[in-house]
């Protein structure tokens, strides 16, 4: 069975997972998905052919709902910011970016 | 004394046998005593109860009349927000978030004037069978202290066993409620997809999660139920429940068994006794019994672990390490905004969460999605389809929960892809968005066992009239 994750794929993965890793870490993960892919192989020989993907439980329709100000909503926002790790105003406060 | 449940408690009540706050007050002390083994509970919110018994108990000394659920003390698993609570959902990342509003499921229970005692453990973001994988510690199964309570929703179920509760709520993306309830012994009740609001559940897969109740009694599983059920304006996939399915008549029907679940490797000796001794006493309540088939379930176990971390990995991309309260204040002059993500979540999550949110980005990153997750996707219908075909000549489909009893603690913590195959019995109802309830037989050696009755669509009633007549037998 060819590797279809290799420590490069890997650590692409965990990048945009926006994950750090340890060494240890990495060689775990690698071993458990190597076989948990190679697992999955056994998908390949489902016959899907003329079959539609199910995205989800057992509604598929759209929701919609008047586009109007929620009070309670901004209670809870209030609470939300207040959680912030720091905050200027009603800001969240981060680090730069660059 | 014995074991109270929701009716016998309010029946008790109503007859002054006893008061709110001396069963709240001794919940807390059983508590004290036994969770320091058992794990079950993650915080307690003792003041809040407290005052909450002594208005239930006023209430009733004014001579008004309670409502079924006025007084109860309920455990809630640690994904379900009640505002100003803790809402940690097992993982260090949410470690010192409190949530800032009521799940629709606590707005219901709370204007029924429950009472609730605490939070329960679960495996971190409930990701886990065994509630092993818990951030803050392990918990136990109370049959067996050396075993597991299942997962993820161990903590509801071994609370609701060992009496440190009168029912719980956990939640079911793959058989968090039912197989913990199989594992200790009690009812769990996964309701069909979109028959319980969502709002305020810690999201892991959002086209699998359903909230449902694990109590003692099939009877309790129900009155929680018929409590949380309904459709609401704030989970756009909750959906009202057409009138006609919602009570039943009990009448014995046909009873499917499919042979897939049967003749799967690794069903226990012990399992496969307890299923046979089900379909006895289900005969003897004049049930037909009718061989079935669900021919795709083999590929269920890699098609949950596609479209589940999948979901995942989208789901928890909100914690970043900076919101949700989370104490950063010292580091976030230090170091650049991508450093401190990657720091946040690598040391944030456990390795459970991180294996599934990197499997979830790989399934769905470019050149491999097809293969994956939209195959995925079209196996998932598959199976649904299996049982479409199925619930045609049956009304209900019994099954084994999970193939063995509780497994020893730190059995399959080394093989995820064990673990993982553990869950092959309850996965496919949750592809199929069904209902299904996990319902105890006699233990074996002191280690419960639970059958699963699975429903139509919406047809919670049926099974839990199946259950019911089942227990009083």
């Amino acid at each position: 069975m060819s590797k279809l994750i290799d420590k490069k794929t890997l650590e692409y993965l965990a990048g945009l997972s926006r994950i750090k890793l340890g060494e240890n870490e990495e060689k775990q993960i690698l071993k458990d998905l190597q076989k948990i892919l190679d697992y999955f192989n056994l998908l390949k020989e489902a016959d899907v052919s003329k079959i539609e993907p199910l995205a989800g439980g057992t509604i598929e329709t759209n929701v919609l709902r008047e586009d109007e100000k929620n009070e309670r909503k901004e209670k809870e926002r209030g609470k939300l910011i207040d959680s912030f790790s720091d905050k200027q105003d009603d800001f969240l406060k981060i680090p730069p970016v660059f | 004394m014995e074991q109270l449940t929701i009716k016998k408690f309010h029946q008790g009540l109503t007859e002054k046998k006893f008061k709110v706050e001396e069963i709240v007050t001794d919940y807390y002390r059983k508590i004290e005593e036994k969770d320091v083994q058992i794990g079950a509970y993650l915080s307690l919110n003792k003041t809040d109860a407290i005052s909450q018994a002594k208005k239930v108990d006023k209430d009733l000394a004014d001579g008004q009349k309670l409502n079924i659920l006025a007084g109860a003390p309920l455990a809630i698993k640690d994904n379900i927000s009640i505002e100003g609570e803790p809402a940690t959902a097992a993982s260090k990342i949410l470690k010192n978030y409190r949530a800032v509003y009521d799940a629709t499921v606590i707005k219901k229970l709370k204007n029924l004037e429950a009472v609730f005692l605490g939070k329960t453990n679960l495996d971190e973001f409930a990701m886990g069978s065994s509630t092993e994988k818990s951030g803050f510690k392990i918990a136990h199964n109370p049959a067996d202290l050396e075993r597991v309570p299942g997962g993820s929703s161990g903590g509801s179920a071994a609370a609701t066993a060992a009496d440190l509760c009168l029912a719980a709520l956990g939640s079911d993306t793959g058989g968090s409620i039912r197989q913990p309830a199989s594992f200790c012994g009690v009812v769990g009740l996964k309701p069909t997809y979109g028959a319980v609001s969502r709002f305020g559940l810690i999201a892991m897969a959002s086209s699998l999660d359903q909230i449902g109740p694990i109590a003692k009694t099939v009877e309790d599983a129900e009155i929680l139920f018929d409590i949380i059920k309904g459709k609401d304006s704030s989970d756009a996939t909750s959906v009202k429940i057409p009138v006609k399915k919602q009570s039943v008549d009990f009448q014995p029907g046909t009873i499917g068994i499919p042979k897939e679940y049967f003749e799967a490797g690794g069903l226990s000796k012990e399992v496969g006794r307890a299923m046979d001794e089900v379909i006895k006493n289900l005969k003897d309540l004049k049930f037909k019994i009718k061989e079935i088939s669900l021919s795709h379930t083999k590929y269920a176990v890699a098609c949950y672990y596609i479209i589940m971390p999948a979901e995942a990995s989208t789901n928890l991309a909100r914690y970043d390490g900076l919101r949700y309260a989370s104490n950063l204040k010292s580091e976030t002059g230090k170091l650049k905004l991508l450093d401190l993500y990657l720091k946040q979540r690598g040391e944030g999550f456990g390795p459970e969460v991180k294996r599934r949110i990197i499997l979830g980005t790989f399934v769905l990153s470019s050149g491999y999605y097809d293969a994956y997750y939209l195959k995925a996707q079209k196996v998932r219908r598959l199976i649904k389809e299996d049982f479409e075909k199925a619930f045609g000549g049956v009304d209900a489909i019994l099954t084994p929960v999970s193939p063995t009893t509780a497994f020893k603690i730190g059995e399959k913590t080394t093989d995820p892809l064990s673990m993982y195959l553990s869950d092959i019995f309850t996965i496919p109802v949750n592809l199929a968005g069904l209902p299904a309830i996990s319902i105890p037989v006699k233990p074996v050696k002191n280690l419960p066992i639970g059958f699963q009755l699975i429903g139509k669509p919406f047809c919670e009633k049926e099974i839990l009239a199946i259950g019911k007549k089942y227990e009083q037998k």
